[in-house]
């Protein structure tokens, strides 16, 4: 069972203050610190114990503007066999078509049975590239899965579906699977597990390795601009002991129509 | 089931450094450990498990991964190795133990995110660096800059900054250092992670680096004397560091120095009742027992009551060793409410702890069985501000 996992590094933004660039089609990023893309991790780990069960090899592929190593190591230290990373300052400006084929020209010779992408990104969320990339291979793939099994050259998986409801799919391999958040625990991975993955193959490409050219690289998407939502709602905090504030709770109640 | 069906050659190797040969199975361990009737730890089977796997000697029943991952459960209080007549060690072996389950990844989620929140923001909540001294502002405290010398630092630590109730202590303690006219910096923004329960985890790659980068940062200040309010920062500053001649001090000890050098200006007197509650990393990992008790006789008004189990046979309050981000499988009773009903039985009115950990598993607790009208919990810096200052 040869896997291969799609990740990408994505900003962590829970803590930071967005600033949109003078371009306005631009989040400046550059203090913002980077780490594997959720979703991504959730695929990893399903990689890693399909390999533990039925043997075989992980190959991670991640396509990146910016420098990736530490989200690397932390695939390889979890389990992946090897990594190929194909950085360059150009891929910031490609949407997920590109990306998807930056991914298609790198993965389309090699053997897998089965490849794993996250269910969608943090950063843009369009929940494309995957599917873009089954395409762009001509195999089948399942979307949005929470639950796999394999059989006899199948894949059984369970689809999650809005209002609770699953879906069982069954697609023969090879195929792409997006993976969904919860279908796993993933595992930690240790710095001293880190340090060890810098041991494990790590092939380094850029656009020119790969003879991709401008021509090649067409975005179907282009960003307008980048906005900051408007606050229209506001938090009021009530202060005073538990009399005062339940009066005030009442009074705002009553102003907005909830009381009579 | 023999050795190598559950650990590999590397893994046995850390078992096998550990003393535990002498082990009489006398079962003191067991009994003092704080989990031990609340959880499925047993440190005495662990050690007695672990020896029979290291001298490759078969097993029945099979010693098994779920209940190597009791070692979740510990608090490292520290009661295990000093019950221990034999010198055992019992802690070690849950540590080695630890490290094993975490190499292999295989650590509780929520203990996984804390560590890596360390790992990339230098704090277990993964909140960004730059609000760790939000707490300061206002207060006017030299933060150490490029070029300056430091002769006291004060090592907040993450709970301390971060913890809306524990950011008292820090802005008590600054009250108090001010009120005794007493030259201190903070690293501010700078400050990063102790490492003690990263330590006490078993990761010790991530404490490495820890180690290596607060060390850094104390030889580029110059610092002389570091001061933690949180036990946990002190001991591994104490212990598991090596800064050489920078004294490390917990802010007990600092204080009953300013107290014995007539420095402190008790100008309040507090009629209270006050019991003292013995953090284990200030009490059990490092001995300290009469500073926090000398620094509460010495204030005007104070009846200091001893609990029950006081000393070196205090009470763990549950949180320490990464405890404090395990998850329960079930509801379990904590250590903190036994040791609340303990204070409140003697007529304490205050419950004073030294230890941010402490202060908000302690309080908690006090929530949680009612007793807010009974039984205050604070830090010993927050009643010592309290009798220097009339507000």
């Amino acid at each position: 069972m040869n896997i291969i996992v799609c990740v990408k590094s994505v900003p962590i933004t829970t803590e930071a203050e967005l600033v949109i660039d003078r371009t306005g089609k631009a989040v400046i990023l550059e203090d913002t610190p980077f780490d594997i893309n959720e979703w991504d991790e959730y695929a990893l780990e399903e990689a890693v114990r399909l390999k533990e069960k039925f043997g075989g090899e992980i190959t991670v592929v991640t396509v990146s503007p910016r420098d990736v190593k530490e989200v690397i190591l932390k695939c390889l230290a979890k389990g992946a066999d090897r990594a190929i990373k194909i950085v360059d300052r150009s891929i910031a400006e490609y949407d997920a078509y590109t990306i998807a084929r930056i991914l298609h020209t790198a993965i389309k010779n090699m053997r897998y049975d089965l490849i794993l992408c996250g269910a969608q990104a943090s950063d843009d969320g369009y929940a494309l590239v995957g599917v873009m990339l089954a395409s762009l291979l001509r195999i089948p793939y399942v979307t949005m899965v929470k639950g796999l099994e394999l059989a006899n050259g199948y894949v059984i998986t369970v689809r999650e579906l809005e209002e609770g409801f699953e879906e069982i799919v069954e697609v023969k391999l090879p195929a792409l699977l997006t993976i969904q958040t919860g279908i796993n625990e993933p595992r930690y991975a240790s710095i001293m597990a880190m340090r060890r993955a810098r041991q494990k193959e790590i092939i380094s490409l850029d656009l020119k390795s790969m003879n991709l050219t401008e021509s090649d690289l067409g975005n179907w998407i282009e960003i307008q601009e980048f906005l900051i939502p408007e606050r229209k709602k506001k938090c009021i905090m009530l202060c005073g002991d538990a009399n005062e504030v339940t009066t005030k709770v009442v009074e705002i109640l009553k102003q907005r129509g909830f009381l009579k | 089931m023999r050795a190598e069906g559950l650990f590999g050659k590397e893994e046995l190797e850390i078992l096998k450094n550990l003393n535990f040969n002498l082990c009489l199975q006398c079962g003191k361990c067991a009994a003092s450990c704080p989990m031990f009737l609340r959880t499925e730890l047993n440190p005495r089977t662990l050690v007695r498990k672990t020896l029979y796997f290291t001298s490759q000697l078969t097993l029945y029943p099979p010693f098994s991964i779920s209940e190597i991952n009791n070692v979740w459960t510990c608090t490292t209080c520290n009661n295990c190795i000093i019950y221990c007549p034999r010198d055992v060690k019992p802690l070690n072996i849950i540590l080695g133990l630890r490290a094993i389950l975490l190499e292999r990844g295989n650590v509780p989620s929520t203990i996984g995110e804390a560590l890596e929140n360390i790992y990339k923001f230098g704090n277990p909540f993964g909140i960004s660096s730059l609000k760790r001294a939000e707490w300061a502002r206002g207060l006017n405290i030299k933060k150490a800059s490029r070029g300056s010398k430091i002769d006291l630092l004060y090592f907040v630590g993450c709970i301390t900054s971060y913890d809306n109730r524990a950011q008292s202590i820090a802005r008590s303690m600054v009250a108090i250092l001010k009120n005794s006219e007493v030259d201190f910096s903070i690293l501010g923004e700078n400050e990063n992670c102790c490492g003690n329960e990263v330590y006490y985890l078993g990761e010790r790659g991530l404490f490495e680096t820890i180690i290596e980068k607060n060390i850094e940062r104390f030889q580029q200040y110059e610092v002389s004397k570091i001061v933690a309010t949180c036990p946990h920062c002190f001991n591994v500053l104490k212990n598991k560091y090596k800064v050489g001649d920078i004294e490390i001090l917990h802010h007990t000890q600092l204080l009953s120095d300013l107290i014995d050098k007539g420095m402190m200006n008790f100008s309040q007197r507090l009629n209270k009742k006050i019991a003292f509650h013995d953090p284990c990393y200030l009490g059990k990992h490092n001995n300290i027992f009469e500073e926090p008790r000398k620094i509460l006789e010495s204030i005007p008004g104070v009846t200091l009551l001893e609990l029950e189990h006081s000393r070196r046979n205090s009470l763990c309050c549950g949180c320490g060793g990464g405890r404090m981000w395990y998850k329960d499988a079930g509801e379990i009773s904590r250590p903190s409410e036994d040791r609340v009903k303990e204070a409140v039985d003697i007529g304490a009115e205050i419950l004073a702890v030294a230890c941010p950990l402490c202060l908000s598993e302690l309080e908690d607790a006090v929530k949680k069985i009612g007793y807010e009208s009974k039984l205050q919990v604070l830090d010993i810096a927050e009643v010592v501000h309290k009798s220097i200052s009339a507000s």
